[in-house]
Order: structure tokens, then sequence, then C-alpha cells
């Protein structure tokens, strides 16, 4: 039989001071640890969120963006021409975009950062039917109007409505518009005519990458089979989600390196907080814990009484930390997306799985922590009690 | 008297030694003893002279060194710290001179807490602990914790935790040292009533030749032997109602 949990309970709630700075410590691990990981699923769903399971990218073989990928136009008609892909009144329904990073002066800050371009057709917002104008209007094709993403809308000097940037040297765009598309990396783009920048940047003849519509998901083998068999055209297909998948795969295993480096050093400090706590406590304890065992518990009960109330330390901590952790959801940042080197703007995204991995590190930290305290407390003596 | 038919407590050639900065230091000699069921026995000694190692071996906290101890017909002497654990939870009630009440549980918590190692029931646990609250007058007190009681009071719902499993035997170390003299003497009434009306036998370690005098039998001890046999102060419980 073991001793009444509210044993534990009320020994933490009368040792308010000790268990609040244990507590306290735990929570920062916590934050930390729950704060990266949201940051983490947060870049993950901003790039992953852009894809669709029904389209194709077709890239340069042995290229992991369409940054660094070149497709000459004459493939881009071999490459629509594919069994797969879906057709609207009887053409093909697929696109070639450029992709381009240029420099930009930041806005409110010191230094230049970089802006993803992309030069759109038509075509391309029918392959992206999730993307809005919110404000301003679509440019007009073949001009040298741009629309710019919700997300870095402000941040850049030049790059909001009704206002104009040099795309290169000498080549002013005007923003005529502000999209948004449910928060996806797009909306940290800039969107303008794929001839416009293919001509500033002497790019004509080319594209980086060619974006089709499949007449089904499952027909993605079928189109794939198609574009990578054919050895001289030297392209690789990719299911557009698995690409995202990929790009935002560099960034969020960074941060949550990072995020689970800087919270296994905090925790390092935490768990020693908890030990000496729990050191503590048993300390002034001995009589108590020898008059349980006198009475009759056994070593056992007495570790598990131990491991129970470090742990319960632990979760009370744990929670503590979320609760800043989850506020920090409503906050927005921009970094460098490793994929494209160019700025990205996302959110900490606190999913369930997030919290239950800081929950559940928080308990495995007050097990770690507290069992060399609780294995002391096992081994104090009956004859403990009669000691005054 | 010590050859009577029942001996609760039969201890034979009891050693116990310690080793302190590298000496041997032998606590107990050889040391002979019958405890009757039902006495209320007193061990009185000079500090240092053994007896509370001699209680804490017939209450099963610690192990003899060498000779043997028979509890209730069982040897407690070759048991495991798991199998003693587990004994005392089902024979011995322990009163102790610091009360050793848990602070953070009420007093009735307290008295429901060695209940837990053993079969009964929850609801019957809070009913059992609530008689023996009874029994030693706090039934007014129940849900007060330990620090809001006075010392007499704390030691009361001791005695009442040492009751509650219903144990072969009660040990008490030192019951009124941290006690003025009233309450000392309500808490011996208390004890003397435990033998007397229930049958309980108690073993008891004193300093206070009035303690002492309130039990049916005294024993001295110096430097580790009993002094000869004492006369008993009354006929004690088992006789009188035979």
């Amino acid at each position: 039989m073991m001793i009444p949990l509210r044993y534990n309970i009320r020994s933490l709630m009368v040792r308010k001071a000790t268990t609040a700075a244990a507590t306290l410590g735990i929570a920062l691990v916590v934050f930390v640890l729950a704060s990266a990981l949201m940051l983490s699923e947060g870049v993950k769903e901003t790039l992953s969120s852009a894809g669709r399971e029904d389209i194709a990218i077709v890239l340069r073989k042995g290229s992991d963006a369409e940054m660094g990928s070149t497709i000459e136009d004459p493939q881009i008609g071999l490459i629509k021409s594919m069994s797969g892909v879906k057709r609207e009144s009887d053409q093909p329904l697929g696109t070639g975009e450029v992709v381009i990073v240029i420099a930009l002066e930041k806005l409110g800050a010191e230094g230049v950062t970089n802006v993803l371009v992309r030069g759109v057709t038509e075509t391309s917002h029918k392959l992206r039917p999730d993307v809005k104008i919110v404000e301003g209007r679509l440019p007009s094709p073949g001009s040298d109007e741009v629309m710019i993403g919700r997300a870095i809308r402000g941040r850049i000097k030049g790059v909001e409505l009704n206002q104009s940037f040099d795309l290169k040297k000498n080549r002013p765009v005007k923003v005529v518009g502000v999209f948004e598309d449910n928060g996806s990396s797009y909306e940290s783009e800039v969107w303008a005519d794929l001839d416009n920048v293919r001509a500033s940047f002497g790019r004509q003849g080319a594209v980086s990458s060619v974006r089709v519509v499949l007449d089904s998901p499952a027909s993605f083998d079928a189109f794939q089979a198609g574009v990578e068999s054919d050895k001289r055209l030297g392209l690789m297909a990719k299911r557009e989600t698995k690409y995202f998948e990929e790009q935002s795969q560099g960034t969020s295993i960074f941060l949550t390196f990072l995020g689970g480096l800087i919270a296994f050093f905090f925790s390092i400090g935490a768990m020693i907080g908890a030990t000496i706590t729990m050191y503590a406590s048993i300390a002034n304890r001995q009589r108590e814990i020898g008059t349980l065992r006198a009475l009759g518990f056994s070593r056992f009960s007495i570790l598990i009484c131990f491991l129970f109330e470090a742990v319960l330390l632990s979760l009370i901590g744990g929670l503590l930390g979320l609760v800043p952790a989850i506020f920090m959801g409503s906050i927005e940042l921009s970094m460098v997306n490793f994929a494209s080197w160019s700025e990205l703007v996302f959110r900490f995204r606190p999913t369930p799985e997030v919290l239950g991995i800081a929950v559940g590190s928080a308990v495995v930290m007050g097990i770690l922590g507290g069992f060399l305290p609780a294995v002391r407390a096992a081994r104090t003596s009956p004859l403990a009690a009669m000691r005054a | 008297m010590s050859e009577q038919a029942e001996s609760i407590i039969r201890l034979r050639s009891v050693t116990k030694e310690f080793e302190r900065g590298g000496e041997r230091l032998r606590v107990l000699e050889n040391l002979d003893l019958d405890v009757g069921r039902g006495a209320f026995e007193a061990l009185m000694g000079p500090s240092g002279s053994g007896k509370s190692t001699l209680l804490n071996l017939m209450a099963g906290l610690d192990r003899p060194s060498g000779g043997s101890i028979e509890i209730d017909r069982k040897r407690i002497d070759q048991m495991s710290e798991g199998e003693l654990a587990a004994w005392r939870a089902n024979n011995v009630g322990f009163v102790f001179q610091s009360y050793n009440l848990l602070p953070v549980l009420t007093a009735v918590e307290n008295v429901e807490l060695p209940l837990l190692l053993t079969p009964v029931a929850s609801s019957e646990r809070r009913k059992r602990a609530e008689t023996a609250l009874r029994v030693v007058g706090l039934q007014d007190r129940m849900q007060h914790y330990p620090r809001q009681l006075s010392g007499g009071q704390e030691q009361r719902v001791s005695i009442a935790r040492a009751i509650v499993t219903d144990p072969i035997l009660i040990v008490a170390d030192e019951p009124t040292g941290d006690l003025d003299r009233k309450s000392a003497d309500e808490i011996l009434t208390l004890l003397e009533t435990l033998n007397r009306t229930m049958g309980k036998t108690i073993v008891m370690v004193t300093h206070d030749p009035a303690a002492a005098e309130r039990a049916s039998m005294t024993r001295h001890l110096d430097k580790g032997r009993l002094k000869g046999e004492e006369a008993p102060n009354r006929e004690p419980a088992w006789e009188a109602k035979t």
C-alpha cells in the first residue's frame, strides 16, 4: 500500500519558497523547449501549407530548390505534354516560373535582407486558387507591376502598397497589390511578371521550375516516370507537398536542434535545482520518513512516494512554463529560410504533440532529478524515528 | 515471574554491537528477558545503558548481533528488512517521545496511516481511525493539524495511531519526556487504561520515576545488562484478569 498522495501535495505546499524556486527553474526549461518546438512546427506549417497534393513541381536534377534550378523554355512544353497532366480547354495546365533572391534594405533596422521574387504567369494564379488580393489589385500581365505577400509588407523599404523598389539597379517595380495565402510561405514573396523578371536578370529563355496540375494526386507516379525516364532532359519531378516539406526540413531541424540544445543545458540546471530541493526537503524530514518506515511502510513505497513528489514538483513547473509558451503563439516573427536564403515569416505553433513533449520532458526531469534523493529517502532507517 | 506460562516477548542471549569510530561497542550483553502477555513494563536506566536499543529490538526496528527474539511465538531476529517492516505494520504500535505525527496530515489522517498497510477498506479505515481518536478523547480534534494541538493532545493522537491496528505490542519511547507533569499524568493514565481495559501489552522506556511507578513492573538496565529481578509495582493485567 502506498503513502497517500496528499502527503506529498501538502508537503510541497508547506515549503512554498523552495517549491516555487524549483518549479520556476523547470518552468523556464519547458518554456524554452516548447517555444523552440513551436517555432519548428511553425516553419513546417508555413512551408508545407503552400503545397498541393495534385501539383507536381519539376526541377533540374540535382537541385534542392527552385532557386538553383534552370529549365530551358523548349522543355516546358515537353513537360506539360507528359501523361497525367490535367488539361483545361484542351491546354495542359502548367507553367514555368523563375525564382530569384534580391537584397533589399530593411525598414526600421540596419542592414539588408533577402527577398524572394517569383516571376509568375497568369496560370500561376490558377495553380494557387487560395492566393487572394487583400488590398490593391492584381498586377497587369507584362508590366512592371508587382504584388507582395502580406507577411513582408512594411518590413522592407519600398515593399508597401503604392510604393516602388528596384528589382535590379535601374529596374524599378511598382507595388499594386497585397496578397495572402493562409499563412503559407508565399506570403513572404514578391510576385512579379515572369518576362519582366527574366529580362531584368538576363534570364530569357529559361525558368527555374515548372509546375503542372495533375489529373488527380494518384497520377503523380505516371507523370514522374515520364519526366525522369528521359535522361536527356536531366529533370526530376516532386510532389509539391513533398517539395515544401523538404524545404522546411533544414530550418526546422536547425530550430529543433538549437532549441533542444538550449533546453538541454537549462534542464541540467533545473534538474540540479530539483535535486537540491528534494535533498533538502528529505534531510528536513528524516524523522517523518523514519516514522513511516517504523510504522511499516516499505523502502519501495518510500521511494515511489518521493519520486512522485519530485515528479509533481516538475509537473507544476512544466504547466507553469507552458502558459507563456502558448501565449507565444500570437507572436509573428521572421527569419532566414535555409533552403532559399530568403526572409520567411512565421508563427509559433502550439500543437498537441509539442505540448505533450514539453510536459513529458518535465516529468522526465522530475524522475531524473528526484531519483537520487528518493533513493536516499528510501534508505532511511526506521531508527531515524527514534532520534530526537 | 518471567517463567510464567504466557510470555509474549522472549529474548534469549541477545547481544547488540555497534561499530563506532572503528571500535566495536557492545551495547547489550547476553540478555535474557521475558515479558508476559498483558504486561505494562517500564525500562529504566542511565543514558547509554542500552534501554532504547532493547526497545528497538523488541519493536523490530533493529536486529540483534546475536541471540534470539521471539514475539508472540514468532522469531523476528531472522526476518529480512522487508519482512520486519510488514511485521511491524501488523503487530507493533509506536508511541514516540516527540509524537512523530506527520505535520501535513490531520489528526484523523495521521491515525489512518498505519491502516493503509492493512487490508482494511478505505471507508472502514476512516471509521476505525475515528474510533481510536474517541478512545483517547480527541473526538472533537479530528480535523486539526498537529500544529493546532497541544503536546499532550499530539501524544494522544500518536497513541490513537498506535492502537488503531490493534497490535499485540505497544512500545513507548519516553512518552512523557516532552510533556509537563499534568499532560504526562494524563498520558500515563491513558496507557494504564489501555493496558487494563484492553489488555494491551506495553513496554515503555522512561527516565521518569513517576512514569515508571505507573507501570506494573520496572526493569533496570545498566551497561547492557538487566539488574536482577524487580518486584512488580502491582499485579499485571493478565494475572488480574484470570
